[in-house]
């Protein structure tokens, strides 16, 4: 009998145990307010732009723990501004801050979709605008600027609206933006001078550019740092780009015969050249882009297209110790400049890619919850203040009414260069990318390889890709 | 009533009940929904399914024309053969010598053991380093011995070989530990009695040691075997999305492409239900060739 009764105590205290495991994160998730002392405490320490808010919000019960993921992580030129924000901010009201950053790639992407589908979605999230939100907006799942503007009136209220971008689904606006992006063209200008080329300016067109490229490789090096099996992303924005116009850039062919349709398959065809006339390293189709990338910094390509944030990518690999900016070999940084992409057709080399495509999201969860309500558009507010946002922005855009002067003193050469570019942009249009998304791009991105080698022709691949963009 | 309750099992019942449970919710309830999913519309990863495909079976077609997937299954066979061959065989060469030395026996053992306590993405990052196209190791070297041009070893040619020399290597000393295991609970005296008999060294391995190992031999067999079909972060690490084109898929690594990188998660389902059955007949029939024997 004494076995009997052991056998199931030590049976219920498996079930228990294994129970008890699953039910302690929950409990975590949503451990009741903070003892009353702490709640005296935040609310000395309250900010003042807290206690402007309108009367009918709900005072917040006390010290709240928000739930935040953003891309600011990893080798993000931002991850330490923001670390530095969030700490301020939770100094300032006494709340605490859940970070669950990562850095921008796809499974960034895919983790934040399926969190909003399992109902585990984070408070406050730093997200892009395009075609990637459209899962969650769909749902409902995102609070919109002007519903928020309903209860707080002055929510993102030092942006210009026409800056923000509405969302895909319904015209709205549900991201406040902070930082820009633009996609241009670094050079490596000690390869351009061995090759007796010069740094290309404002008028630069696809014929100099194959001039150059010729030049650089008959020099020895390879003309462009791009690794086509791993990340063509760049070339094919770009490529597109040059036969279509700022005006159409964003239109989704309807079929692979129409006008637009035919743009895209030119732009396959003009980097398939690139790759027939060697001007491409040659490991291009088996490389990662961090080797390509490798190839640019260490002298041995001399072009790469690639965004704003590779200024912060450069810069760290001019520095014996990347966490260490004291080690910055300034005559290494001062070999690197940036500068417009070739230009062809109706595009001008000064139409880059660009634009405001990331903002801070509020998720419903988040707003109907009395005691985080608040504390999210405390967090929103601060982050995308006027004080914070040049601080994140730098040498990009900004949605920012009154943006202050830019003091280039705190800048470094590298990223003086680019304000200096940015100042001749003609214009800034949205990546096509980010609309066409998912399994349409495969045929083309991932099939890259296959089409630069004529293993698919490329109206072949690009009518995989639009039939599969219809289909979904 | 002491004994008794060694013969009422209604107690093992309430033991077993919660592993059940465990295996029912994380294992079987996904299985059955990823037989559903292969015949639905999924638009992206996370999402549920929103209807089903018209036919219902349009993936299992797709799947049977997809030459990747054929490219994949001949890369998976390639690998099993390697796994045989390679890991197995070489495994037995080593602890048979090791086996053969008085001296020096357990610093081999560990010697060989210690790569499999490495991660397999370590190593697959250590071997990319290895076989770098620019200042990697094997290049530098060939090119101090005064090869001119540099050797892209992830090239369409070579991809396949670079990507298993690592695995191959990883894994040897896994079945090396077994069948050293196995050699070890060889009486010493059938040696003996064989030397006494005026047995080479060679004889007493061919006619003692390896038909004595010979079930050991059969699991490790079995083992390499359908390891091999489930062969993933290695070469993920070294050649994601299948570099080159496309030529370096496994099964495990192109389910894994279509559904989190490609999005295609429907499909992705189809290649995991594939990928259940290839390991179910490979398991049939690698159990029935090398079948066991009772001495």
């Amino acid at each position: 009998m004494k076995k009997r009764i052991l056998s199931l105590v030590l049976a219920s205290a498996m079930v228990l145990s294994l129970a008890a495991c699953g039910s302690k994160d929950t409990g975590s998730a949503n451990e009741e307010p903070a003892p009353a002392e702490t709640e005296a405490e935040a609310e000395a320490e309250a900010p003042a732009e807290q206690e402007s808010e309108p009367a009918e919000a709900e005072a917040p019960a006390g010290p709240v723990e928000l739930n935040v993921t953003t891309t600011f992580a990893g080798e993000d030129g931002n991850a330490q501004n923001f670390k530095n924000a969030v700490d301020a901010w939770c100094a300032e009201t006494g709340n605490s801050v859940a970070d669950t950053s990562a850095t921008s790639d796809e499974t960034f992407k895919t983790r934040v979709i399926t969190d909003f589908e399992t109902g585990s979605e984070p408070d406050v999230l730093f997200f892009f605008n395009g075609a990637d939100a459209n899962s969650f907006i769909e749902a409902g799942k995102v609070v919109s600027i002007d519903d928020i503007r309903a209860e707080y009136p002055d929510y993102a209220g030092n942006m210009n609206d026409d800056l923000i971008t509405d969302s895909l689904v319904d015209g709205k606006k549900y991201a406040v933006p902070v930082n820009g992006f633009w996609e241009a063209m670094f050079v490596n200008t000690e390869v351009l001078d061995a090759a007796g080329v010069s740094v290309p300016g404002a008028g630069y067109t696809w014929d100099q550019f194959l001039e150059d490229c010729q030049k650089i490789k008959d020099a020895g090096y390879a003309p462009i740092a791009c690794a086509l099996g791993n990340i063509p992303h760049y070339w094919w924005e770009f490529a597109i780009f040059n036969h279509t116009s700022p005006a159409t850039h964003l239109n989704v062919p309807t079929s692979v015969d129409s006008e637009q349709g035919q743009a895209w398959v030119a732009g396959m065809e003009d980097i398939k050249a690139l790759y027939e006339a060697g001007y491409f390293p040659e490991n291009t189709l088996s490389a990662t882009d961090d080797e390509t990338f490798a190839m640019f910094t260490e002298g041995k390509a001399a072009f790469l297209i690639d965004g704003s944030w590779k200024v912060g990518g450069i810069v760290n690999a001019c520095q014996s110790d990347p966490e260490d900016p004291s080690t910055l070999d300034a005559d290494k940084l001062a070999k690197f400049d940036v500068t417009y992409v070739p230009g062809m057709n109706d595009r001008k080399a000064t139409d880059l890619i660009g634009g405001l495509s990331m903002g801070y999201y509020i998720t419903t969860k988040a707003w109907e919850d009395p005691e985080k309500r608040d504390a999210a558009v405390s967090f929103v507010s601060y982050m995308t203040s006027d004080e914070l946002v040049p601080v994140f922005a730098q040498h990009t855009a900004s949605a920012l009414k009154n943006a202050p002067a830019v003091d280039e003193s705190a800048f470094n050469p590298l990223q003086v260069k680019a304000m200096a570019m940015m100042s001749g942009v003609t214009s800034l249009t949205g990546a096509v990318q980010d609309i066409f998304q998912g399994d349409c791009r495969v045929s083309t991105f991932d099939g890259m390889p296959e089409i630069v080698t004529g293993r698919v022709d490329a109206i072949d691949a690009v009518a995989e890709g639009i039939d599969a963009y219809n289909a979904q | 009533m002491g004994a008794s309750i060694y013969k009422n099992k209604k107690p093992l019942i309430v033991f077993l009940l919660p592993a059940f449970l465990f295996m029912i919710v994380y294992l079987y309830y996904p299985f059955f929904q990823n037989i559903i999913n292969s015949f639905q519309q999924i638009k992206r990863l996370g999402q549920s399914g929103t209807g089903w495909n018209d036919p219902w079976y349009m993936n299992y077609v797709e799947m049977v024309k997809d030459p990747v997937v054929w490219t994949s299954m001949k890369n998976t066979l390639i690998m099993m053969l390697v796994t045989i061959i390679g890991q197995v065989g070489i495994a037995l060469i080593l602890a048979l010598l090791v086996d053969n030395i008085r001296i020096g026996a357990k610093f081999f053992r560990t010697v060989y053991f210690f790569p499999i306590v490495i991660s397999a993405t370590a190593l697959g990052l250590l071997f990319n380093l290895i076989f770098l196209y620019d200042k990697g190791m094997l290049n530098q070297i060939l090119e101090s011995l005064g090869k001119t041009s540099l050797t892209d070893w992830k090239s369409e040619g070579l991809a396949l070989f670079t990507m298993m020399l690592p695995v191959m290597w990883q894994y040897v000393g896994f079945y090396f530990v077994i069948m050293i295991t196995g050699l070890n609970n060889i009486s010493e005296e059938l040696y003996e009695s064989a030397s006494i008999d005026g047995a080479t060294r060679f004889q007493r391995v061919r006619y003692i040691s390896l038909p004595l190992l010979h079930n050991v031999l059969c699991t490790c067999v079995v083992l390499a075997v359908t390891g091999a079909l489930k062969v993933f972060d290695l070469p993920w690490t070294m050649f994601p999305k299948g570099m080159p084109m496309k030529s370096t898929f496994l099964t495990g690594t192109y389910m894994y492409y279509q559904t989190m990188e490609a999005k295609n998660v429907d499909y992705g389902s189809t290649l995991a239900i594939l990928l259940v059955i290839l390991g179910v007949l490979t398991s049939k029939i690698v159990n029935a060739i090398f079948k066991e024997k009772d001495y």
